[in-house]
């Protein structure tokens, strides 16, 4: 292990933002908090992108390891012991000092601090107490901070480290346990869900502190969330997208992130992947994710075992109304917002203001476009005031080649996604 | 005649359009019989008569004040954000929207009466200042000058400043800053501990502005590295990036520029 002893700030940087970019958390959203008129920082629960790197990433935090000096062997990670890499480690100063000089320049919304294992968890994670406490004591910030808790760290330590922060996470790293003992031999189920279920408790005494007593300090109040790496193991969409289920419904996570696996490491437990990260999976998973959290879909619906993996030529949402043609068509001038929800092309944005404007009288095609409806996927799903805007069959065949005739817009080319043929024999195109 | 148009010509400001509200509706003219335009902006129309508002602070105040109580704050921010828009047809549309929902025997928020045309302009026109007040929240930059003072220029197309004051002021208490609206020659300056003020007609003093402070070029050097080791090799996509984070911003952004 090389480390470096008088390393300037920018060579730390360098090194210790390079090590933390592959987690993919990048979120400033989940808290309120105004300014307190002497200090700086507030947050503002949507949260806010301050720039996008060129990989077309938010860039929200100041997103670094703490230290790369790590004691784990990670299959997965480029900061695992085995590696020869460049290591360094920051002093609390040293991130104290970042973090507010970025700040002060709008160039961030707060911190997001993780950490290889430095010796070991517990040690790492009073390194991480301390940075925070520092920050928030010493130089009275009070914008976003992200912390990672360190798998196996004292809980007294982590409970300590929550009441500074805003959101805490401890990724999930991969869907199962089998995974997890193939790829991260130094960490198990039990160190990774035990503080995860920890902060969860811990969360909801908060709660209850806050009703007695209002001035009660708050224990990460914008909620934590998880990563899974996706394509490193053999897990199907379907067990993904149930382990994301079970964690929002029994650990009330904020948000699970998914992250295509990027082959940093010559390993042979890992798989080769010519096309390069499973990115148009990883969009699939997030999309169905969202229709998990805010259109009041179930994994089961989406997905099953005799049809275990997406579309990858249809969204999910397209993906299921297809299958379930006899839900449809949707009448927008009667149908409630649940119903609204599950129309393909219809928003969660564009059917709360459908359920407010028909209040007002008779709505029309050209009023639903202009609330946000995508019609030329709404089109085949949906009448309004008993009438369909083009006479379209509701038919699957039919729906299905008019819906892959519309491009659609991915976050990435896909003819440059050699990905795709992967997934050829999964049997998902009828 | 009566039924011929009269067109009251405000100056191209909140509080010139507002004053048209006011005096287009004092002229008891009838809703129908006037419209409202910006002066130097408007297309010259046959068979109408022009009538020059005169911006009165009082007037349009008052206007300010009823539509807040009237329409509710939410709805009152709809208009105010739409009359900083840019674009010219917003003022008779503000006047629309007045005339909709002051009128009696009406519940509920007019702003969700998307049906209404003038509504669902204003609805546009307020989603697109706002939305562009947000890219400044987003995208504005700081530096720091000699003596300490942040400073920032922006570009924005819409009038976003009066948005985004509150925002830096409630982020930055104790800092001195000031961003150069550049588009419509307008400083938002606020003074540590103090309420942000706005100033019009001052040139920026270039030569101050030059100079920036010691540390200036160490931390945006600092920025600039780790923007770029962030961004995953693998996953490189300049469309994406560019959808956004539009170019047009970039001139003004710390980490887009080359620089030391
Ligand atoms: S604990 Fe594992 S994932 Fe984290 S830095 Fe160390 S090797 Fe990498």
């Amino acid at each position: 292990m090389k480390i470096q002893e008088s390393m300037s700030i920018s060579e730390k940087l360098n090194i210790l933002s390079d090590a933390a970019k592959y987690d993919v958390a990048c979120t400033s959203s989940g808290v309120d908090r105004k300014g307190d008129g002497k200090h700086m920082g507030n947050c503002l629960a949507k949260g806010i992108c301050h720039s996008f790197s060129a990989d077309g990433r938010c860039i929200s935090l100041l997103k670094i390891l703490f230290t790369n000096e790590c004691v784990f062997d990670c299959k997965y990670c480029i900061n695992r012991r085995s590696n020869d890499v460049p290591r360094a480690s920051f002093t609390p100063e040293e991130v104290c000092t970042l973090t507010m000089e970025f700040y002060r320049r709008n160039y961030i919304e707060g911190l997001f601090l993780s950490s290889g294992i430095l010796h070991n968890p517990a040690y790492t994670m009073e390194l991480l107490y301390q940075t925070l406490y520092q920050l928030r004591t010493k130089y009275h910030f009070q914008g976003y901070i992200h912390v990672k808790a360190i798998p196996g760290a004292p809980q007294e330590l982590i409970d300590r480290t929550g009441l500074l922060a805003d959101r805490m996470s401890i990724n999930l790293e991969l869907p199962t346990a089998e995974g997890l003992k193939k790829l991260a031999p130094h960490k198990s189920r039990r160190t990774i869900l035990g503080p995860m279920r920890q902060i969860q408790n811990r969360m909801e005494e908060n709660r209850q502190e806050l009703m007695v007593y209002r001035q009660a300090p708050r224990f990460v109040p914008a909620g934590q969330s998880t990563q899974m790496i996706i394509g490193a193991t053999p897990e199907n969409d379907f067990e993904i997208l149930s382990v994301a289920e079970s964690l929002y419904r029994k650990f009330q996570l904020k948000r699970v992130f998914y992250s295509a696996f990027i082959q940093v490491n010559e390993d042979s437990a890992l798989p080769a992947l010519p096309g390069g990260p499973p990115l148009l999976r990883e969009h699939r998973l997030y999309q169905a994710d969202w229709l998990l959290r805010f259109y009041g879909f179930e994994a089961s619906e989406l997905l099953s075992e005799a049809r275990p993996n997406f579309n990858v030529f249809l969204d999910p949402k397209c993906d299921w109304a297809l299958s379930h043609l006899e839900q449809f068509p949707v009448e927008v001038t009667r149908a409630d917002y649940r119903t609204l929800l599950r129309v393909p092309g219809v928003g969660v944005k564009s059917a709360q203001r459908i359920v407010k404007a028909r209040r007002y009288g008779a709505l029309g095609f050209g009023d639903l476009k202009k609330m946000g409806v995508v019609l030329k996927r709404a089109m085949y799903f949906i009448t309004c005031g008993g009438k369909q805007m083009y006479p379209v069959k509701l038919e699957e065949d039919y729906i299905l080649r008019n819906l892959l005739s519309v491009k659609e817009r991915l976050p990435f080319d896909l003819e440059h996604y050699h990905q795709l043929n992967l997934f050829d024999d999964c049997g998902v195109m009828r | 005649m009566r039924n011929e148009k009269t067109i009251f010509l405000c100056e191209d400001s909140v509080d010139g359009i507002f004053t048209g509200v006011y005096d287009a509706w004092d002229s008891r003219l009838g809703h129908g019989n006037v419209k409202l335009a910006l002066k130097g902006r408007a297309n010259y129309e046959m068979f109408a008569s022009y009538r020059e508002v005169e911006t009165d602070g009082e007037k349009a105040e008052k206007v300010a004040r009823t539509l807040r109580r009237r329409l509710g704050p939410e709805d009152y921010a709809h208009i105010y954000q739409a009359a900083l828009s840019k674009e010219e047809e917003r003022a008779d549309s503000i006047y629309r929207v007045a005339v909709a929902g002051l009128a009696g025997g009406r519940s509920g928020s007019i702003m969700q009466n998307l049906q209404n045309p003038a509504v669902c302009r204003i609805f546009e026109l307020s989603r697109t200042t706002g939305n562009e007040a947000h890219r400044y929240y987003q995208f504005l930059r700081f530096r720091e000058l000699a003596g300490g003072v942040l400073f920032s220029e922006i570009k924005p197309e819409n009038d976003v400043l009066p948005l985004i004051g509150d925002h830096f002021a409630d982020r930055f208490p104790g800092e001195d800053f000031m961003v150069y609206d550049r588009t419509h020659r307008l400083f938002l300056i606020h003074e540590a501990f103090k309420q942000w003020v706005l100033v019009v007609g001052e040139e920026p003093d270039w030569e101050k502005i030059g100079k920036i402070s010691d540390r200036e070029t160490q931390f945006a050097s600092l920025w600039r590295g780790f923007c770029r080791s962030v961004a995953i090799q693998e996953r490189r996509n300049v469309r994406l990036q560019q959808q956004f984070l539009p170019l047009k911003f970039r001139a003004y952004m710390t980490e887009m520029n080359g620089g030391a």
